[in-house]
């Protein structure tokens, strides 16, 4: 308790520092005075009762100081004084410090803006009660469970050799909640399950549009303990069938399409032709407990999953449907995973084995080895599904590593700007040491001068990061795929702390050792030597300028890799001509079409499309070129037995008859699709070039007749080669089949229509077409082949363009750095500069000199770089990385770059070079102007 | 056991105490005081007084006032506090234990 006291009285001490030196001198003069008054009574003079009393009392300073020291201020007076002091010196030199704080502020900046990024993505919690009470279910068993049809995002952490999914069939999780509410003691207060229900067919007010929403369990918001801000929450009774079908919206759908009107309640919506009433609108700040990408616009009772879906994932007891549903639980207070995990894992071993499908090939066991039984594995649920984010912390970490370095370079930098400094102000400080400063209170004082730079830096870097934080969304965006879309960026308390926290940091380690050099002073020989306190520039600040060029050659050589791949992306050959071709999507199965009207529907869309004005030509097709789009079937070739061991996969698109033609595909051999290819004609199909060399070599693939799904087709043509899901993807088997024979699978389908010009306009009159035959449908999607292209290379771009920015930021700090330094060398050696013009040397041969003072480092810098960029790729090379870490990752991105990286390294060098002799010129150019009479009189 | 430095301290802080337990003093008053009682055995540097006074007020073992000395002129005066009471016979007692054990030891041969 006393302590604080002693604190407190510290503190009070720092800000009533007159009134108590007041207090003390009084104090003390009046007890002098007394004393004199002693004196003077036994019989002294005035004069001599005083001196002697003053002897008696001691040295009056010393003792005021000593005295002053119990009530001053104490610890925090030093500080507030260093505080002051540091202060005063950055103001002094401006210059110094305002290229210090930029470029702490830069690598600040960037850490705080990644780690937001980190918080956002991989620590935050779900805004609901008690969030550490919550668990995720998951599973997995031995390769040869047979799962049957799954459908979902799933990305378990399960041991190898394994197989398991975050996602869990309607019946058994069933059974799994029937077992928990029949057991008064499980460990689960509730168990619930969602799972989301993307690209629905909304209409709000009769305005069709796209949604994204989420299924629920009637307990849903109860286990998670959320209550609306309107209206009410889903809650049992409308999770059984028949119940009327109810929806929730998010707050920000709520503010963006309904304006936040509170009289929304109430109000009905259709969602894919069905009537669903509003009942509530959920929190602000909630997005659901899915994918941390995903944020539903809706949420609706599972029980309402069959109106919105042909083929219901809820299946029933005959035919279960797949796994789908995300499962979540809450804990009882005082309970623990593990016991969550054994209380279900019986219940859900028993029914996932009797759901189990028949073996589809020969040979398979029926029935499975105990080892493989599926089992439960279940996590933390604080943070919601946590698949997703397990993607994303990997290039999360690597962005931050090379953010961490961009800020080493820059305290680096500033590190050598101090050390430099340290060395001007050498007489300063050896006169301080010399009158008895204490050398620990010198360091504290230097170091207080490096944090307040750093505290500075963090505080102007925290601006940069809310500045930056457009700049992030991009590195979010949708196509890029590096980070998640959607996700919350914001500088809230627990990015704060940690930007505050790697300031000190930085100011600590920038500033130690400048501090601990600068006071270790031989005090006899430098106030001798008066300016020149120690020499030349160390060893420790060349370390570090070669240190800061190495570095930013990587960064730069990696840059100019990826812009390469981007290069070579770009122009690869497509096999097809993706210019001026407008794309848009289509979904009529949504909204009730089958069989034969959906038939209709095409034909009588097609009619008004061929006959718009400024198309050439229009078609379809199921799948998507270059937009990661794909769609797989396994073909048993002539000869080849059901359920055998051969199974080939081949890529599939089901088109118009005039595909092939609009998209600009040569057809090589045969025919292509006609008309007559309809549902009552032999099946047939056509390939490309690939798939007839691969399973028909040597023989002419036309006639040939192959299996899927149980039809037979034949092959009547044989078309190029093009390019199918991305530009870097390499060729595989395709197969293309008439859409009239494939009438099960065309309810979405992608159109491209080739226009004659530009095609400006060409949107609103697609959308007028199909308006004209249902307005009720929406049209998505709606892009040119040239920009869907352009937007699947986003990642390889955004690579390019970070890299770009971080090289060149390393580079500009290195050239800060190496002209400062040298301007700070030169500075000190004026006199050696004016001894040597004085003895003939030009202004020339001074500019050699110190230009060749800072390309030595800069060279050397480059050599080291270089061999470390080459161990770096003989390291990726290897297997010393797993094959999903993030740096294999980042390796496999670059594309073609065999051959041209030596070429890249040696126009980065050159760059470098440049740069770095300017950099070396302008303080080079001050000294060759230094007038020898006056350098060498100012001793 | 105390450490000499803190020993030396503490009998300073002991002597202060003692003599403010016997009435309100200023600083000049203290060292009149302790000679007093020690009867002229034990003199205090008139200004090292000081450091130990403020850090005896720090510990709220006395308080001090402004006030004016029997001749009118303004002194600070210090008292006991009851803290500082109780201290004072923590003080003593620790002391007499110190001196038990110290005769103890001289008379061991």
């Amino acid at each position: 308790m006393n302590r604080l006291y002693l604190l407190i009285a510290r503190l009070r001490g720092l800000f009533r520092r007159e009134k108590i030196i007041d207090d003390i001198h009084e104090e003390m003069r009046s007890h002098i005075d007394m004393l004199t008054e002693t004196n003077i009574e036994r019989g002294m003079a005035p004069d001599e009762a005083r001196r002697v009393a003053l002897i008696n009392f001691g040295n009056l300073g010393e003792k005021r100081e000593l005295a002053y020291e119990v009530r001053g201020g104490g610890m925090f007076e030093t500080i507030w004084q260093d505080l002051r002091f540091g202060a005063r010196m950055l103001l002094k030199h401006k210059g110094f410090t305002f290229v210090a704080v930029l470029s702490l502020a830069l690598g600040i900046g960037a850490n705080t803006a990644l780690f937001s990024v980190v918080d956002a993505v991989l620590l935050k919690t779900l805004p609901v009660e008690a969030p550490e009470q919550l668990v995720v279910f998951a599973w997995y068993a031995g390769q040869p469970f047979r799962i049957g049809g799954m459908s979902g995002t799933s990305n378990v952490p399960k041991p190898p050799g394994t197989r398991g999914l975050s996602l869990f069939r309607y019946q058994v999780f069933e059974k799994m909640r029937d077992e928990r509410a029949e057991r008064p003691d499980s460990p689960l207060r509730d168990l619930f399950a969602f799972a989301p229900m993307s690209q629905l067919a909304a209409s709000i007010g009769g305005h069709p549009e796209i949604v994204n929403g989420q299924v629920v369990t009637g307990n849903y918001f109860a286990g998670l303990g959320l209550q609306p801000i309107l209206g009410r929450a889903i809650g049992e009774e409308d999770d059984k069938p028949g119940a009327t079908p109810v929806v929730l919206l998010s707050h920000g759908f709520w503010q963006q399409r309904f304006g936040a009107d509170p009289a929304v309640v109430g109000q009905t919506l259709k969602l894919n032709r069905q009537t669903f009433t509003i009942i509530g609108v959920t929190p602000t700040d909630f997005t659901g407990a899915l994918q941390v990408d995903y944020r539903p616009q809706l949420t609706i009772p599972l029980a309402c999953e069959p109106l919105l879906r042909e083929n219901s994932n809820l299946g029933t007891a005959k035919r279960p449907g797949p796994w789908w549903l995300n499962v979540m639980g809450r804990l009882k207070p005082g309970e623990t995973i593990e016991h969550a995990r054994d209380s279900l894992n019986g219940t859900f071993q028993a029914t996932a084995l009797e759901l189990m499908p028949p073996p589809r090939k020969e040979g398979d066991a029926a029935q499975l080895d105990p080892k493989d039984y599926p089992r439960l594995f279940v996590e933390s649920g604080s943070r919601g599904m946590m698949d997703r984010r397990r993607n994303y912390s990997g290039t999360i970490f690597g962005l931050f590593t090379v953010v961490a370095l961009v800020l080493l370079i820059a305290c680096a930098n500033v590190a050598n700007l101090l050390l430099a400094r340290a060395a001007l102000r050498g007489s300063e400080i050896t006169v301080r040491l010399a009158v008895g400063a204490g050398r620990r209170r010198l360091i504290r004082q230097l170091l207080t001068e490096s944090v307040l730079l750093s505290a500075l830096g963090g505080a102007v870097g925290v601006l940069f990061a809310f500045w930056g934080k457009g700049a992030l969304a991009t590195l979010a965006d949708r196509n890029t795929g590096i980070l998640p879309s959607e996700v919350d960026l914001n500088l809230n308390w627990r990015v704060l702390v940690f930007t505050l926290g790697v300031s000190l940091l930085t100011g600590v380690l920038f500033g130690l050792a400048p501090a601990l050099r600068a006071t270790r002073v031989d005090l006899a020989t430098s106030l001798k030597q008066g300016r020149r306190a120690s020499g030349t520039v160390s060893r420790l600040s060349k370390g570090l300028i070669v240190a800061q060029v190495a570095l930013s050659l990587l960064l730069l050589v990696g840059a100019g890799l990826f812009i390469r791949t981007l290069y070579n992306l770009q122009h690869v050959n497509l096999g097809f001509d993706p210019e001026n071709l407008l794309l848009f999507r289509l979904r009529p199965e949504q909204t009730g079409y089958k069989d034969n009207r959906l038939v209709q529907f095409y034909e009588q869309l097609f009619q008004r499309l061929d006959n718009l004005p400024g198309v050439s030509s229009a078609t379809f097709a199921r799948v998507s070129l270059l937009a990661d789009d794909n769609s797989m079937t396994d073909i048993l070739l002539p000869g080849e037995a059901e359920n055998t061991a051969a199974e080939h996969g081949v890529n599939r698109q089901v088109s118009r008859e005039n595909y092939f033609a609009t998209m600009g595909i040569p057809l090589l051999r045969g025919r292509e699709f006609t008309s007559k290819d309809d549902e009552h004609a032999p099946h047939v199909g056509i390939v490309n070039e690939f798939l007839a060399q691969k399973y028909f070599p040597g023989a002419d693939v036309l006639g040939q007749r192959v299996r899927i799904d149980k039809r037979e087709i034949e092959i009547v043509g044989v078309v190029a080669d093009s390019k199918y899901m991305s530009q870097r993807e390499e060729i595989k088997p395709l197969l293309y089949t008439p859409w009239h024979q494939e009438l099960e699978t065309i309810g979405a389908m992608y159109f491209a229509l080739r226009m004659a010009g530009k095609g400006t306009g060409m949107e609103a009159a697609v959308r007028q077409a199909v308006r004209e035959l249902d307005s009720s449908l929406p049209v998505t999607e709606v892009s040119t082949q040239a920009a869907r292209a352009e937007a699947t290379l986003g990642q390889e771009r955004l690579s390019a363009r970070l890299l770009s920015f971080f090289g060149g930021l390393a580079l500009l700090l290195a050239a800060i750095g190496l002209s400062g330094v040298l301007a700070y060398s030169v500075a000190q050696r004026t006199n050696e500069v004016g001894i040597r013009m004085a003895l003939g040397a030009q202004a020339r041969d001074v500019l050699r000199l110190v230009i060749w003072q800072g390309m030595k480092l800069v060279l050397l810098g480059l050599a080291i770089g270089g061999a470390c960029g080459y161990g770096l790729r003989r390291l990726l090379e290897g297997d010393y990385f797993s094959s999903r870490s993030w740096q294999r990752e980042m390796a496999s991105q670059l594309y073609g770059i065999e051959g041209t990286e030596p070429i890249i390294l040696v126009v980065i060098a050159l760059l470098l070079v440049v740069v770095a002799l300017v950099a070396c010129w302008l303080p080079a150019r001050k000294a060759a102007k230094v007038d020898p009479l006056s350098a060498l009189r100012y001793e | 056991m105390k450490q000499s430095a803190d020993l030396l301290q503490g009998t300073l802080d002991l002597l202060v105490l003692k003599a403010l337990s016997l009435g309100p003093l200023h600083g000049y008053g203290i060292i009149q005081r302790i000679r007093q009682l020690s009867e002229e055995l034990l003199t205090v540097e008139q200004g090292s007084l000081y450091p130990a006074l403020y850090r005896i007020e720090h510990r709220r073992w006395i308080s001090s006032k402004w006030g004016t000395n029997e001749t009118g002129r303004k002194a600070k005066f210090y008292s006991l506090t009851k803290a500082g009471r109780k201290q004072l016979a923590v003080e003593e007692r620790s002391w007499d234990l110190l001196s038990v054990a110290i005769a103890k030891v001289r008379q061991a041969n």
